[in-house]
């Protein structure tokens, strides 16, 4: 249910100007300028690589049920929303994928791998098959460890404690706090696959691991935000400083340096197109960027009046009333929201 | 040299187990081993304790991902710290990390594709290596049940390195196949040591049923009497799911486990198996590496093995610490026409060969629309550089003969009148010396020896999240 509620969503917000398949790429977190445009045209920010491993077979079966049940109708190349699905306000879930990029994989594999540890120390047990195989994260556990001094009991104490207490805190619900607790394993305590969580709850696997994502997501914003020092330092390097992907920071920075659109690509090895692609990704989260090194303020100002007027974010539709406009200026115009005066 | 002092001070154990000793001996004097020893054998010992003794890196090259993974880590629990893995799953800054500092490791695990792999072909070179192992040294035989193409690259590497000593390791091979693994590895005179076989504390049955819900209907009601651990071992994944839903549904408290999950979920299922909240596990042929479980006292085939040596590895899982264990091999009538079709389906077909000779770089690409599947674009893009596409049709035209001699084989096992075991021991050119009284279905099996009671017990599913964490760190 959770997978379909995060389809229609996003379908939602796109109405009848993208393909079926743009959900897709925007849940697995593909870089390409198009996805990245969206995410800030339609402000869906949060959904953004929530499923980076996620198959194409289950979604085609999603998006399937979702025209089975009459939610969504085909319109050409795009996808238009019925009736029923318009009446149908599903609650957006907690996710913040923008912000988080997977990386909550990251804090949970430390995690099993530290409380797996404590769980078999404290109950006399030394020798144990490590949750964790990845050589970067046992290390990372392994530093961790000695710091917190883990072979002290108050120490398991203390972070059990925080667990508990920022975990109550997190506002999502127990079910899905659960499905956290049942990936985690301990000394006797096997972890639960997500093929038995799914059946025990009589669920599908993808809204399963969705209700963990969610449930994760939450608790590290908790966990970042208030005072869990023990908990916090899981968080160490997964958490992105800058909203820009780093090939357009690059970008940023030789344009900052004075380099035109054509130099940077020159010196990147990169096509024009790529470049523009990282401007516009620019235009849309840095508020102080200069759209009007590219365009003049009466172009930006007709782009905009098109958009809206047409009440559309379909290139070609601008295009077809604004013909002087380049594709580039459309989208650069359309990532500041009209917001610039 | 006092060896078993060597075995105390590294590992705290006090003696070795039969085979270990003469393989480690020959290898310190400087001869070429290929050691046939059995699954839970400690065959990793062998390599071990000679990298304590000799000086420079033990490179040993493994062919499966999850193998190598799970010796690295096999190692490390034994207290080994200087162990690395080279394998496609290292990102670029960990790689360059372990190659500048591979003189460093005791042991080097390496895929063999990335054997030949210029650069690291070149750091290679730049060590000193004292000893390489070929596991599982079986997939170099073209033969064999467990073909890889790549294992015959090792060849290729060996005069790069020096002519190191050569350790072939392998659980199962027929005199054929040692012949083979001389002939690739290029030893011209190896000491080849041959542990029997046989394992007196597994008996031997097969049942067959008129049709497969007999089979299933039999396989409900053995597992609801019995109590594990036990593995069955099913055809296809798609099987493992089937019957571990089924078996749930009937109460009894079992998982599937194969090649297609991720490797965390194969993890959990491990630890449930181990800890005893699971007691079936039904499974691909997946299952079995990674787990170091010694009381496995049921071992079924649900559906009919692809080969001899496929199914004595597997059966080999039962009964490690010696104690009584049952291989128990299902058989329905029309089992035989899944039998050659799971045979064949894992050669090439000759529409993949000649997708991937005519479309030149366009593997990946083929697997990806779906022509060629991966696996076959593996072997093929091996032939491809050896072979013209005539030849390599040929080539798999010939292995193709030598899998349907497997699939007679097996065929001959299920419709078997004489002892199981005999049998067993004649596949793999040995002859069975002394028969346990408990020895197979044929000669008379009492049951009694490994039928424990189930006990009922209740899974203690933790009802809250709180509860569990409890239950997880009672600290």
């Amino acid at each position: 249910m959770l997978f379909e509620d995060i389809l229609i969503i996003i379908l939602k917000a796109v109405d009848g100007e993208r393909t079926v398949s743009s959900p897709y790429h925007l849940l697995k977190g593909k870089k390409s300028g198009q996805t990245i445009q969206d995410i800030g045209y339609y402000k869906l920010h949060p959904y953004f690589g929530i499923l980076p491993k996620l198959e194409k077979k289950v979604y085609d079966k999603a998006v399937q049920k979702l025209f089975d049940k009459g939610f969504i109708i085909p319109d050409g190349q795009v996808v238009r929303m019925s009736e029923k699905s318009l009446a149908y306000q599903p609650t957006a879930p907690s996710v913040n994928g923008w912000k988080y990029r997977g990386n909550e994989q990251v804090f949970m594999a430390r995690l099993s791998l530290i409380v797996q540890t404590l769980s078999h120390i404290h109950q006399n047990h030394r020798v144990f098959d490590p949750v964790v195989i990845a050589d970067d994260v046992q290390q990372w556990v392994k530093s961790y460890l000695h710091r917190m001094d883990y072979r002290n009991e108050e120490s398991c104490r203390n972070l059990k404690a925080e667990i508990a207490g920022s975990l109550s805190k997190a506002e999502v619900d127990d079910s899905a706090k659960k499905i956290v607790l049942q990936r985690l394993s301990g000394y006797k305590v096997g972890g639960l696959t997500w093929e038995q969580i799914a059946a025990i709850e009589n669920k599908e696997v993808i809204d399963i691991r969705l209700q963990a994502i969610e449930a994760l997501h939450t608790w590290m914003g908790i966990i970042e935000t208030e005072d869990y020092p023990l908990l916090k330092v899981l968080l160490d390097g997964l958490i992105q400083k800058s909203s820009l992907t780093e090939t357009a920071r690059r970008t940023e920075s030789y344009f900052k340096n004075g380099r035109s659109l054509e130099e940077i690509a020159a010196l990147r090895g990169l096509k024009t197109s790529t470049i523009e692609d990282h401007f516009v990704e620019l235009a849309m989260n840095d508020p102080g960027f200069d759209i009007l090194a590219f365009m003049g303020g009466a172009l930006y100002s007709k782009i905009i009046a098109a958009s809206r007027s047409q009440n559309t974010k379909r290139l070609r539709d601008i295009k077809e009333i604004v013909p002087e406009a380049s594709y580039f200026q459309i989208r650069l115009a359309l990532a500041t929201k009209g917001e610039i005066k | 040299m006092n060896l078993e002092k060597t075995l105390f001070d590294a590992y705290g154990f006090t003696s070795f187990r039969p085979g270990q000793k003469e393989v480690i001996e020959k290898i310190l004097v400087g001869q070429d081993v290929i050691a046939l020893l059995p699954t839970g054998m400690g065959k990793s010992m062998c390599y071990q304790l000679p990298a304590h003794l000799l000086e420079g890196s033990v490179l040993i090259v493994s062919p499966l991902l999850s193998l190598m993974q799970d010796q690295v880590a096999q190692l490390k629990k034994m207290g080994e710290k200087s162990v690395t893995a080279l394998n496609s799953f290292l990102d670029p800054a960990e790689r360059s990390n372990v190659l500048n500092n591979l003189n460093n490791y005791r042991f080097i695990f390496i895929s063999p594709e990335m054997l030949v792999q210029p650069y690291i072909k070149s750091r290679l070179r730049d060590i000193r290596i004292s000893l390489l192992v070929a596991d599982e040294a079986h997939c170099i035989s073209q033969w064999g049940f467990d073909f890889r193409p790549d294992y015959l690259r090792i060849a290729e590497i060996l005069p790069v390195l020096g002519h190191p000593k050569v350790l072939a390791l392998t659980a199962t091979a027929t005199a054929k196949v040692t012949e083979e693994i001389k002939k690739y590895l290029d030893l011209s005179d190896p000491y080849v040591y041959t542990h029997p076989m046989d394992r007196k504390n597994i008996a031997y049955d097969i049942r067959k049923f008129t049709n497969g819900n007999e089979k299933l209907e039999w396989l409900k009601s053995f597992v609801s009497a019995n109590r594990g651990p036990g593995i069955i071992y099913a055809g296809t994944r798609k099987k493992s799911q089937e019957l571990s839903g089924l078996l749930n549904l009937a109460g009894i408290r079992t998982a599937f486990y194969h090649g297609g999950m991720e490797h965390q979920d194969r993890i959990f299922v491990q630890q449930q198996f181990q800890n005893g909240e699971l007691e079936w596990v039904c499974s691909t042929n997946a299952f079995g590496m990674g787990v170091h479980i010694p009381d496995i006292s049921h071992v079924i085939h649900y559906q009919v093995p692809t080969s001899i040596e496929g199914y004595v590895q597997e059966v080999g899982r039962a009964g490690r610490d010696g104690s009584p264990a049952l291989a128990t091999l299902l058989y329905a009538a029309g089992d035989e026409e899944l039998l050659d079709s799971l045979v064949l389906d894992d050669l090439p077909t000759e529409n993949e060969i000649r997708e991937i000779y005519r479309n030149a770089d366009e593997g990946p690409q083929l697997v990806e629309q779906g022509i060629v599947r991966e696996t076959s674009m593996r072997v093929i893009t091996y032939w491809k550089n050896h072979l013209t596409e005539q030849e390599t049709i040929y080539q798999i035209e010939q292995q193709k003969i030598e899998k349907m001699k497997q699939s007679a084989k097996i065929r001959k096992l299920i419709f078997l009148e004489s002892c199981i075991r005999e049998y067993l021991m004649e596949c793999f050119d040995q002859q069975l010396q002394n028969k346990p009284a408990n020895c197979c279905v044929k000669d008379g099996l009492n049951y009694n020896k490994f039928l424990k009671r189930r006990e009922s017990r209740a899974v203690a599913l933790s009802d809250t999240w709180e509860n569990r964490l409890n239950a997880i760190l009672p600290c």
